[in-house]
């Protein structure tokens, strides 16, 4: 993997104690980070308290970090971990915030309501993992080795996980879909 | 569903199985944060403060014990071999004792007989008993 030399200098320098360059890879990383977290806690507060957490935890163990690898995959597997551990916490997430979660205020109004309040509740019947595969893969792109990685499960399941959350998706939404 | 709805991809490989774009673009929607790009020089501002608040944690009350982490460890060292000696010594003591202890109450017989021959052999009879014995 090539790893962009700004982000490896920065990685060297943020190994030796610099913050300045830990805050400039968190300026490179933090979006996908986000994205990462939200895929797997749904709701924006868990979210940023697991990009937080994940962050910290990366400039810890900043000593053990390879600057020849890449440093999203590594600090993205933090944030999944710690969200993981967010989820484990609050186990039980009801129907309700992931529905607040999603009616978010800076949702394009013109998008048609119907269809929104059906994936709000197609998403909220999917299992967890299988809602975090699904926007793992299909909204951000990583691979199904990358969503092994990061959620601790193979990446032959990942891919089965994917199988069967597009195939409930679909059909939960079928009706508007004809 | 609309097909006008553009939204960034993040370079996601699609398949035939892939979701439709405009669903993919609407969950992706419903999972940015609140603010809009706003949004992400607080973010890193609150990660960076969480992250100095750590650093200073770290080079608090640590900093000023670091230094003894070595001697400390070289004491500990030293007092577990301490108490490991200790620690032999008094078995090897307790298993004096309780040898010494046996041989005492199995010996009573074997004393009382030898200081019942050396009485015979300090009394007149022992004279005579040790001549009978010597010639």
């Amino acid at each position: 993997m090539r790893i962009p030399d700004e982000e490896r200098a920065l990685a060297e320098a943020a190994r030796k104690g610099d913050q300045a360059a830990f805050a400039g890879l968190v300026r490179l990383h933090q979006r996908r980070a986000y994205l990462v977290a939200r895929a797997i806690v749904t709701v924006h507060e868990d979210a940023e308290d697991a990009v937080q957490e994940g962050f910290v935890r990366a400039w810890q163990a900043i000593e053990r970090f390879d600057p020849s690898q890449g440093f999203g995959a590594w600090v993205n597997r933090i944030v999944a971990n710690a969200a993981l551990d967010i989820t484990r916490r609050r186990k039980v997430r009801s129907t309700e915030e992931l529905n607040d979660a999603l009616q978010s205020p800076f949702r394009d109004p013109a998008q048609d309501a119907e269809l929104k309040s059906r994936l709000n509740d197609a998403l909220a019947q999917l299992p967890e993992r299988a809602r975090s595969v699904i926007v793992l893969h299909d909204i951000e792109g990583f691979t199904h080795v990358e969503i092994g990685e990061m959620l601790g499960i193979p990446g032959g399941t990942a891919r089965s996980d994917l199988h069967h959350a597009r195939q409930k998706l679909r059909t939960l939404l079928q009706d508007l879909r004809g | 569903m609309a097909d006008e709805l553009k939204f960034p991809t993040n370079g996601v490989r699609r398949d035939a199985d892939s979701l439709d774009e405009s669903l993919s673009a609407l969950i992706r929607d419903a999972y940015a944060p609140p603010g809009g790009e706003a949004y992400w020089p607080g973010l890193e501002q609150r990660i960076m403060a969480r992250v100095a608040s750590e650093s200073q944690v770290e080079n608090g009350w640590w900093s000023v014990l670091a230094p003894w982490g070595r001697p400390a460890l070289i004491a500990a060292a030293a007092i577990f071999a301490i108490a490991g000696v200790i620690n032999q010594q008094l078995v090897d003591t307790d298993n004096q004792l309780a040898y010494e202890s046996a041989f005492q109450s199995s010996t009573p017989d074997v004393v009382s007989t030898s200081e019942e021959i050396m009485s015979l052999e300090r009394g007149t009879d022992g004279a005579t008993l040790s001549y009978f014995l010597s010639h």
